[in-house]
């Protein structure tokens, strides 16, 4: 009954992209408002025809149907039900399910999102989503079905999940990571459908824009969660090995930032970067699917187990594809895309803008570079040459200290011939405030130029968002006559846009200062210890007290058990264990992590002999690496508040509300005034 | 304006030149030869450098101390064997038949001195999956 539903639900979404399709062709030619009508009304079908392959396959994993090949290869009956429901996107089949799901839902809310019927390229646009969920859905039905039954005699139980995918971050990480690939289809669907329909590039980039912000929310997030992930889980003591599966989520989370700030100018009919955000738009999108094909096709050596699998063929050729179509589509309306002002100066907010762009653009191509390595060098040598590590720190990583330098500069930027001005008294105090804290550094001992760089963009940057942020409030605060902190926080409601993306910036630095201190202070020592020993590592005392085995539910455990004393005093017990789970051949750690604002201690258990005589203990002392976390989620809720409505009403003597800075009052004055003005999202606000 | 814009060309000139130079030192200190063991011993230019190699965990020869952070094992290519010394955490995975990564040089007793050790995941997961990106992360270090 489930196989029914499941397969029938997948061959009725075959026929509704077959539809959908069709309808957006006639609407070319016949009417095409009723065709358009119909093309929306088969997206929602597509939509309905995969929720119900969802849940068919939710029901299955659910109720351990190991008549099902998926349910039997991931799942295991004792498996506790959050796992269960986690291995929808442990394996080949059900992720793809799950990717193709939310295109076909994320396409079916943008297509009716769209009150009027009939802009112009709307076919396009939706013919494009229809076009990628009917990618998703062959693929399903071609290569990897989900609702094969197991072939001969049922199992009468699973193989289980994987040990390491048992943590509470397989329940977000992945599904975050889907939710990023697939917002960024609709995106790509609205920048063609634009161009197709040559509506005024302000207009599809403010349409896509929140859009954009939404699908580099969940990437970021994603990619995050991973991080921590592998941090608390693998026991090596870092969270970025920039192994090819993670650069395959960072190549389109770094055009996707590119992207967002492109966009920003468009929509604020600069004129400018119009070429730039188209072609960021479709790279941010083909990134993803590159990111797919290298990881799952094989082709690139990776220390994640990917099995070799036929998808890749597939992903290969729609790349081809997507590529062919996005590339015409942008050399044939080149006429749209061509700038109609100049960069007038290069230190104003548009001339940084350009050189952040191009150094996030810079940072993907390398990290691609980086990745496919292997593939490239094998054309010209008779064995293929690897790039590790030290490859992206030297190349990667300087490059985008110089990106977050320019982002700290943000707050000052103004428009127009005045900026250099303008940027380089803006820049006194905070450079001054900068050169104290480097000299206070100094005197502490610190002396990694690297870290110090770092240090100094932090200051620069919080520093200038505080200092324009006061200037603001008060020349605005003078006339709204609130006090000082309601006065501020409406400030910052009445422009989501622009102290969004400060907040961002502020989360970016802080998780900056994280990553420079984790990685260049990070301290590792292992020590060989029997039963009562002490080790002291950095202003920590260790004492091994004992090893023993601990049993539990579905895993048994080797657990050492030692005494932490903290220089300031605080004792604790902290126990790494390495597990051994009932269905596994292999072990997983479990770390034990002491996490203060300073640093984290992280201890792991990394080998014993003798029945516990002798024991190796790894420890870590990672600096800052808190910081990382915070950072993180702070950027997220920027994005957050950024794709928020304005919060507190609205005053309705004068203007009071409005930021009446001298900067603004410019700005406002040089938008040239424009029929298409789409006024519809966040600038609605100001 | 042509000022303006031999200013941006310069910029960018000068923006491109430093790209290329730490591309250039970045290639240089990051890469690694990927081998298999029978090419590796087929290969004396390969010997001299650091390498990256491939291969499966023999049987035999086997010298494992987790207690103490070392292992000393052989890498099984098709035909030729390499005797590998590694010292550091053993991941999980490892275990004699199973297909690991090392990385590290050759010293002059013939044995490949390893800094690195990476295991390729089980048979078990090697068929027809392929998780979601970063999910089935080994150890990479």
């Amino acid at each position: 009954m489930t196989a029914l539903v499941g397969n029938l639900s997948l061959g009725a979404a075959v026929l509704s992209v077959a539809a959908v399709l069709l309808a957006c062709l006639a609407a070319a030619r016949l009417d095409g408002r009723v065709c358009l009508l119909w093309a929306r009304r088969g997206m929602v079908a597509i939509a309905a025809m995969l929720t119900i392959s969802c849940a068919a396959l939710l029901a299955a994993l659910v109720s351990s149907d190991m008549r099902f090949a998926y349910v039997a290869n991931e799942t295991s009956h004792s498996l506790p039900t959050a796992y269960k429901i986690a291995a929808f996107w442990s394996g080949q089949e059900g992720s793809l399910l799950l990717w193709g799901w939310l295109v076909a839902l994320m396409g079916a809310a943008a297509t009716l999102g769209r009150r009027r019927l009939g802009a112009p390229g709307e076919a396009a646009t939706i013919g494009t989503l229809a076009a990628v969920c009917g990618f998703f859905v062959a693929l399903l039905v071609l290569a990897a079905n989900p609702f094969r039954l197991t072939p001969g005699v049922i199992p009468s139980d699973g193989r289980g999940l994987n040990p390491m995918l048992q943590n509470p971050a397989m329940v977000a990480h992945p599904p975050l990571l889907f939710l990023g690939y697939a917002g960024f289809t609709v995106p790509f669907a609205i920048m063609l459908g634009g161009l197709v329909g040559r509506r005024s590039c302000a207009a599809w980039a403010a349409e896509m824009r929140r859009w954009a912000l939404t699908a580099w929310l969940f990437l970021g997030s994603g990619i995050v969660v991973g991080a921590w992930w592998a941090y608390v889980e693998l026991g090596w003591g870092g969270y970025w090995a920039w192994d090819p599966v993670e650069n395959a989520s960072l190549l389109p989370w770094l055009t996707g930032t590119a992207l967002l700030h492109s966009s920003t100018i468009v929509t604020q009919q600069r004129g400018m970067f119009k070429g730039w955000t188209a072609a960021l738009t479709a790279a941010t999108f083909v990134l993803c699917i590159v990111g797919t094909y290298l990881t799952r096709s094989g082709v690139i050596d990776s220390v994640h187990a990917f099995g070799r699998s036929a998808v890749g063929a597939y992903f290969l050729a729609f790349l081809g594809v997507l590529v062919t179509v996005s590339l015409g589509v942008l050399v044939a309306r080149r006429d749209l895309l061509r700038p109609r002002t100049r960069i007038e100066n290069m230190l104003g907010r548009e001339g940084m803008f350009l050189v952040a762009i191009v150094l996030l653009a810079a940072m993907a191509v390398a990290t691609l570079i980086g990745t496919v390595f292997p593939l490239i060098s094998g054309l010209f040598l008779s064995h293929p040459l690897t790039v590790g590590k030290g490859f992206y720190n030297t190349l990667v990583v300087p490059m985008g200290v110089v990106t977050v330098a320019v982002m700290a500069l943000a707050p000052l930027l103004i428009y127009g011939r005045a900026a250099a001005g303008a940027l380089g008294r803006g820049l006194i105090v905070p450079l001054a405030i900068a050169a104290l804290v480097l000299a206070a550094g100094l005197a502490l001992g610190l002396h990694n130029p690297m870290a110090m760089a770092c240090l100094a963009v932090a200051v620069v940057g919080v520093s200038a968002m505080a200092l324009s942020l006061a200037r603001e409030v008060r020349s605005q605060g003078a006339q709204a006559g609130f006090g000082p902190i309601l006065g501020t926080l409406r400030l910052i409601d009445a422009n989501h846009r622009r102290y969004g993306g400060q907040l961002a910036h502020l989360g970016v630095l802080i998780l900056v200062l994280g990553v420079a201190g984790s990685s260049l202070f990070s301290v590792n020592k292992t020590f060989t210890m029997h039963p009562g020993d002490s080790v002291r590592v950095g202003r920590y005392s260790l004492r091994l007290d004992q090893v023993r085995q601990v049993p539990a539910d579905n895993y048994a455990a080797v657990e050492a058990s030692l005494t932490l004393a903290a220089p300031d005093g605080y004792a604790t017990t902290l126990t790494p264990q390495r597990r051994f789970y009932a269905n596994a051949e292999d072990a997983a750690n479990e770390v034990a992590i002491r996490t203060t604002w300073r640093e984290d201690l992280y201890v792991v258990l990394a080998g014993w002999q003798d029945q516990g005589r002798t024991t190796a203990i790894q420890v870590f002392i990672n600096p800052l690496t808190s910081w990382i976390w915070i950072g993180a989620i702070l950027t997220a809720a920027a994005a957050v508040f950024c794709l928020l409505p304005r919060l507190m009403p609205r005053v309705r003597t004068g203007d009071a509300t409005t930021p009446t800075s001298a900067r603004s009052r410019c700005a406002r004055a040089l938008r040239p005034v424009n029929a298409d003005w789409p006024g519809g999202l966040e600038e609605a606000a100001s | 304006m042509a000022c303006a814009r031999t200013k941006l060309i310069v910029g960018g000139l000068v923006m491109a030149g430093a790209v290329t130079y730490l591309a250039v030192a970045g290639v240089k200190s990051g890469w690694t030869y990927y081998l298999d063991v029978d090419a590796f011993l087929l290969n004396p230019a390969c010997q001299a450098q650091r390498t990256r190699l491939h291969g499966e965990v023999s049987t035999d020869a086997l010298d494992l101390r987790p207690g103490e952070l070392f292992v000393r094992f052989d890498l099984l290519g098709r035909s030729g064997r390499v005797p590998v010394a590694y010292k550091g955490p053993i991941p999980d995975l490892f275990r004699p038949g199973r297909q690991v990564v090392v990385e590290g040089t050759l010293d002059a007793a013939g044995i490949f001195q390893a800094d690195t050790l990476l295991t390729k995941c089980a048979s078990k997961y090697m068929e027809d999956r392929a998780g979601p990106p970063e999910a089935r992360t080994a150890t990479p270090q």
